[in-house]
């Protein structure tokens, strides 16, 4: 891994974003509308390297790990990838085209994410500098 | 011939005759077939000085190789000829279900010359073939006319016809395909009107293809139809239509508003993205044949101002060109407006395009109630819009509905005043719902060297630039920066030789996308043979793309119409792309310098043409120099 000493690293900092993002009022709505079960799967990068977040329901959960129940979203990419795409580094289409990110189940919600993904880079910078790790962050 | 039939009808409705023709193989293996081919054939025999809408003038109708086959996205074909809209080479294509039948039936195409004595029809079944009076139908929309022949034929007779606009002969009328799959742009309907033709109409007995190489198609066709189905964009216009990306596309600057004078309209992308439209109004999702995308809407609002029954519903061109172009977010509004453009045959995004400029006409002062007949055009007054203003385009009644019957560009050269400064057109077709200055510079280039003028699907540069595609086999592996000129005169030496495949291979865009260069070199020589390998295939591409660009110069179109108005150049006003300049002419002069294109005639060299060995044809466009 490029940004990443070991698979635990890039959960912390990606459950810790969806916790900040879980107390902005826009995300939350735009969080609320997905209204799906999504596992954001890095296990390439390590069999733990996952996190799932639960937008069912008009709720909003983060954990680490995977989801109790089966998921209806997995997206699949390395660690890497998922740190550039949190910055807004990556371009989610033509990941999507090169099969850097793969995605299993209705992937509707996405869309309803997309436009927001500005505004959650800026947050993640927020959390990376919080943890200490300035160094993360990408230009 | 495999895959083509490598037979044509021509019909000549003046004098009643009706002969099938063989074309020459050679034909199809330079021009591949559908809108290249019509080109072909257009070059051949058409009438450069006749007036499209004249008896001389050419109609064609042209399947590409693909037609028939079992194969998402591949039952589309073209309808081709001098565009009365605009007076340059036009063509349209159009999904449904017509152009499988008419392969079933034994042909690639048709062309029609010579006008009806009365209002009539064709009909053909097989090798029987006849023109027949059709007064009854007349006068009618649509939705009607083509109910009544079904019930008059049968359900699986495949119908095209117009509406009372195209009877008219309102220059961007829509042929109509099933009531719901429309060759929407540049205005064949009129053509269609104006030799009294309202309908064609075909069924054939069988199914039968011949194909070169049956075992490798079907190993072709068992890879692509599942990953066309699978992949993620099909998955969500499945669920939520062709507009499901609208809210994304708001944010990223690309939807027009308000005739292009703005950007950002964020409720709007809230009230008409296409999740809405399910959740609202859908009741059903259809599909063109074969196809597993299902990207086809059928909605009903039930009650309402804007009312309608369960039928046919908007794409995400026609949302945006009957919504927020005109300065409205009723998505039931749009509903209605698209349900009556439908049957009265007119295009939703040349009816979106001219309204709107005629609103914005009418806020400044060059147009005022005199020249409207006393209507006020506000932005956003889709009462108006629904009940009066398009109605009187398709009757071409009453003076507004006059001037806009003729599109934007000679509403505005009748009214002066600098009003085409603010038509967004090019080379007279108005522009379609994607603003190159939020949606990717790229676009603006691809609009105007377009030959038909302002087009989205004449090329996949739109999703080139927003990076769903990824061709390495054909030097298509670098990544685009949408708001910028970086590499965007080189990607579109490759997007006009793809884009003039996938129109001549009469290929859905959505569903190719998902095709590799090297399956489309197999679907060409496993189905019809070409024996191409990925070189022959771009060839082929880029020698369409010339040929359309030769018939545009004997017309008269040279490189200065390759433009765009002040209006789609002035850098935006808000949102996203907000006070960014796009390098327009720096983009179209090394496009001009790769493509090896003179930079006052606007075609390409007398060498090149003949490295494309299109000598003869350079001998006609060079020779009085």
């Amino acid at each position: 891994m490029e940004y990443w000493k070991d698979e635990n690293e890039p959960i912390k900092a990606f459950v810790k974003l969806f916790e900040a993002a879980m107390v902005d009022a826009e995300l939350t709505g735009g969080l609320k509308k997905v209204n799906q079960l999504i596992l954001f799967d890095y296990t390439e990068d390590g069999p733990n390297c996952s996190f799932w977040v639960d937008c069912r329901k008009g709720e909003l959960k983060v954990g680490p790990g995977k989801p109790a129940e089966p998921p209806d979203m997995t997206m699949s990419l390395s660690a890497d990838d998922a740190h550039r795409s949190w910055s807004n580094k990556l371009n989610p289409v033509m990941a999507i085209t090169r099969k850097k990110i793969r995605v299993k189940g209705s992937a509707t919600g996405l869309l309803k994410l997309a436009p927001k993904l500005k505004k959650v880079a800026a947050i993640y910078v927020t959390v990376l500098k919080d943890l200490g790790w300035e160094d993360k962050i990408l230009a | 011939m495999n895959g083509n039939t490598g037979k044509i009808i021509n019909v000549d409705l003046g004098k009643g005759s009706i002969e099938t023709e063989l074309l020459p193989e050679e034909y199809y293996t330079k021009y591949i077939g559908g809108s290249g081919l019509a080109a072909k054939l257009f070059w051949e025999r058409g009438n450069i000085s006749a007036d499209p809408l004249s008896p001389e003038a050419m109609l064609i109708f042209m399947n590409g190789p693909f037609a028939g086959l079992k194969l998402s996205g591949a039952s589309r074909n073209s309808v081709a000829g001098r565009s009365p809209l605009t007076g340059n080479w036009g063509d349209s294509s159009c999904g449904g279900y017509f152009a499988p039948e008419l392969r079933y039936a034994g042909y690639d195409g048709i062309i029609i010359k010579g006008k009806a004595e009365k209002p009539s029809m064709l009909l053909i079944e097989d090798e029987k073939i006849n023109i027949l009076p059709a007064p009854e139908y007349w006068g009618k929309g649509t939705e009607e006319v083509n109910k009544a022949i079904k019930n008059k034929y049968g359900k699986n007779y495949r119908v095209l016809v117009i509406g009372p606009a195209g009877e008219n002969l309102v220059k961007y009328s829509i042929i109509l395909n099933e009531g719901h799959h429309a060759f929407g742009r540049a205005g064949f309907g009129a053509v269609m009107g104006s030799k009294n033709l309202k309908a064609i109409v075909v069924k054939a007995a069988g199914k039968n293809m011949n194909l070169a190489d049956p075992e490798k198609y079907e190993e072709l066709r068992a890879e692509l139809n599942p990953k066309i189905k699978e992949a993620l964009a099909s998955d969500v216009m499945r669920e939520n239509g062709t507009a499901a990306n609208l809210e994304g596309g708001v944010v990223s600057g690309d939807v027009p508003i308000r005739n292009f004078t703005s950007n950002y309209w964020e409720e709007m992308g809230q009230e008409l993205n296409g999740g809405i439209l399910t959740e609202k109004y859908l009741t059903k999702r259809r599909v063109c044949a074969y196809c597993s995308i299902a990207c086809k809407r059928v909605v009903e609002v039930k009650e309402g101002p804007f009312a309608i029954p369960e039928g046919p519903g908007p794409e995400y061109e026609t949302i945006t060109a009957l919504g927020s172009l005109i300065g409205s977010m009723d998505l039931a509004a749009v509903c209605k407006a698209s349900r009556v453009c439908n049957d009265i045959g007119i295009d939703t995004i040349s009816a979106g395009g001219t309204i709107a400029w005629a609103m914005e006409a009418f806020e400044k002062g060059d147009i005022t109630e005199n020249e409207t007949g006393g209507i006020k055009l506000l932005w956003g007054d889709m009462a108006t819009v629904i009940d009066k203003i398009l109605p009187d385009i398709a009757a071409r009644k009453g003076k507004l509905g006059i001037l806009l019957s003729e599109g934007s560009l000679a509403a505005a050269l009748k009214t002066g005043k600098d009003s085409v400064n603010y038509t967004v057109q090019c080379k007279g077709l108005e522009v379609p719902m994607h603003d190159p200055r939020g949606g990717g510079h790229g676009l603006a280039l691809a609009y105007a060297v377009s030959p038909r003028g302002a087009c989205h699907v004449a090329s996949p540069m739109l999703f080139m630039e927003m990076g769903a595609c990824f061709y390495p086999e054909i030097g298509f592996e670098y990544e685009l920066e949408p708001m910028t000129d970086e590499n965007k005169a080189e990607t579109a030496v490759i997007a006009v030789a793809l884009g003039a495949i996938e129109n001549s291979a009469c290929f859905c865009q959505f569903a190719d996308r998902e095709i590799a260069i090297p399956e489309w070199v197999g679907l060409f020589n496993s189905v019809a043979g070409y024996n191409w390998d990925a070189s022959d295939m771009m060839k082929a591409g880029t020698r369409v793309f010339y040929l359309k660009r030769l018939i545009n110069y004997l017309f008269g179109r040279t490189a200065k119409d390759d433009a765009l108005t002040p209006r789609m150049l002035e850098p935006a006003r808000d949102g996203e792309p907000e006070g960014v300049f796009i390098n327009f002419e720096g983009m179209k002069n090394k496009f001009y310098e790769l493509m090896d294109m003179d930079t006052v005639k606007g075609i390409p060299s007398i060498k090149k043409l003949e490295e494309y060995g299109m000598g003869v044809e350079a001998k006609r466009v060079w020779r009085e120099t």
